[in-house]
């Protein structure tokens, strides 16, 4: 009588964790899948920038970038935001590369609708440009030192305005698209140029 | 105290260089040092061009030993068979005589002047020195004035007012004028080094990697040809040889010499592998005025390296030698009655007037 009490126990908890298997994988996607957590009063975001070289007059800059924002419970919002790209171009006699530090403090205006937050975003601050020019065939002549290799630092102030348009995926994830036009001041005279960014957002 | 700090910091980073992109002083890839030994009284504009040596081979006419008038005519239509064979003219600098003056050169050569292949290959230039008639700035290479030409005179690309057999500029000395003088020249060498017939120097160092400033004394042409049937290259004096490098550390001295001894190092070749150009001959006489003529027979390599003929007559025409009207450069017109542009024995010849030759068919 205990063995055949046993073998039904076994054979009922079988069934019923092949019943519970089959009904988990009919419902992949439950209505918790995409639930979302209210906007928080911070953001996170960090992904990938790709946009003019503050200084070079050629070329595009790719890199990444990362940022935070703090809300304030009202339409604004202010944080910091820092990226690095580079960007590589030649001319008959230079094979030029510029490594952009932006660095900046934000402001932003924002709405959240649904899912979706809305921003105008406004930054300021300075982009600190590394330039490292070789001469170019001057390593089959033989060149060494300056003669075939420069390089240089310059502090840019610099400015930009960027729409950031982000969508709440799941929990506090979101994904961000941010563009818009900047404005570096080099040479003694603004350069116009613009960037973008295509990334993550996280809100705890 | 630390508002002061904070501003020197940014300073400091912001001074570190300012961002030049594309321009800015270029640093040249190498300088040269030239100076012009001699005086050179009716020159107006004076210039020093760098110019890229050729890797050519005579044609076996010039080479092989000849006699009676067929020697006269080979030796007024042939150039120097060891002599230095421009192919590209380079940098272009103005110069005075007697004052070493710094030549820049932005540019390497490129491939098509390096002999040899890519983990081993080497270029020779010449600088040269001329007077600048044409006012163009630069050495225009001239080439040798055969009959029947496109570029001739009468033939169908004849549109210059100045043709490309005379020279427009006039040369007055080279830093490397034959391998039977004493040379100075720029070498280019990437990779390994691999002595080969182009331009030798063996006896002598090796060239640096990139540019340097050999020096060799030259060899006989007899000892060439004795080392040439030998199957080596001829010795240069090893006391005679250096090499420099960096290339500014030696001086290029320019000896001036008479422009008719050193026009041939500004004329170019349009075949470079000893093959000849055969023509048919037109029923009309061509103009022979101021040319030399000799039949010769159409001679090979034999097997002993001292040629043999093929049985096959050619009439041989120099470019115009006599009279003031002379070619700057020399070189040979070969006509046969019966062959093919690039050999007359090419089983179906292009022509044939064996049977019926020109009435001026002189051979």
């Amino acid at each position: 009588v205990i063995l055949r009490g046993v073998k039904l126990a076994v054979i009922a908890a079988v069934l019923a964790v092949a019943t519970a298997t089959a009904r988990a994988d009919d419902r992949l996607l439950t209505e918790q899948t995409f639930k979302v957590d209210p906007p928080g009063a911070l953001v996170v975001d960090t992904g990938f920038i790709v946009g003019l070289p503050a200084a070079l007059p050629t070329g595009l800059s790719t890199g990444i970038g990362a940022g935070i924002m703090h809300t304030c419970g009202c339409h604004l919002a202010y944080g910091a935001l820092a990226s690095w790209s580079s960007a590589s171009a030649s001319s008959e006699t230079w094979t030029v590369t510029h490594d952009d530090l932006r660095l900046r403090a934000t402001g932003a205006i924002r709405n959240d609708v649904g899912r979706g937050s809305l921003a105008l975003r406004l930054g300021v601050g300075a982009t600190l440009v590394h330039e490292d020019r070789v001469r170019n065939q001057g390593q089959r002549a033989g060149l060494s030192g300056m003669d075939l290799e420069q390089t240089a630092t310059e502090m840019l102030p610099a400015a930009d305005l960027e729409a950031v348009v982000g969508l709440r995926i799941f929990g506090a994830w979101a994904f961000q698209v941010a563009a818009g036009p900047t404005a570096t001041y080099f040479d003694s005279h603004v350069r116009g140029g613009w960037t973008a960014e295509l990334g993550v957002a996280w809100h705890p | 105290m630390a508002s002061v700090k904070g501003t020197l910091a940014l300073c400091l980073l912001a001074a570190c260089g300012d961002i030049q992109n594309f321009s800015g002083e270029v640093p040249p890839l190498a300088t040269v040092v030239v100076q012009v030994d001699g005086t050179i009284t009716d020159a107006t504009s004076l210039r020093v061009a760098l110019v890229w040596g050729e890797q050519w081979l005579p044609e076996p006419l010039c080479v092989l030993p000849a006699s009676g008038s067929a020697a006269a005519v080979i030796a007024a239509g042939c150039r120097d068979p060891f002599g230095f064979v421009p192919q590209q003219v380079d940098a272009n600098a103005a110069i005075t005589p007697g004052t070493p003056e710094s030549f820049e050169l932005p540019t390497l050569p490129d491939a098509s002047l390096l002999v040899g292949d890519l983990t081993a290959r080497v270029g020779y230039a010449s600088l040269v020195v001329y007077d600048d008639r044409d006012g163009d700035g630069t050495l225009k290479l001239a080439r040798a004035n055969r009959l029947s030409n496109p570029d001739g005179p009468g033939g169908s690309d004849d549109t210059d007012p100045m043709p490309m057999f005379r020279l427009r500029d006039t040369v007055y000395g080279a830093s490397f004028v034959s391998m039977t003088q004493p040379d100075q020249r720029l070498a280019y060498r990437e990779g390994a080094f691999v002595q080969s017939a182009f331009y030798p120097r063996a006896g002598c160092g090796d060239p640096p990697p990139a540019f340097s400033v050999l020096a060799a004394g030259g060899f006989s042409a007899s000892d060439a040809i004795a080392a040439t049937l030998a199957g080596m290259l001829p010795q240069e004096d090893p006391a005679t040889c250096s090499q420099t490098a960096p290339p500014e550390d030696a001086t290029i001295h320019i000896p001036v010499a008479a422009p008719a001894d050193v026009a041939e190092v500004a004329c170019t070749e349009s075949t470079a592998d000893s093959s000849v150009r055969y023509r048919e001959p037109e029923a009309m006489s061509p103009d022979f005025t101021g040319r030399r003529t000799a039949c010769v027979m159409v001679p090979t390599f034999g097997t002993d390296g001292s040629g043999s003929g093929s049985g096959t007559i050619e009439l041989i025409v120099t470019g115009v030698v006599d009279g003031s009207d002379a070619d700057s450069c020399a070189g040979l017109t070969h006509y046969i009655l019966k062959g093919c542009r690039e050999t007359p024995d090419c089983g179906v010849p292009d022509w044939d007037h064996s049977l019926a030759p020109p009435d001026w068919w002189p051979c």
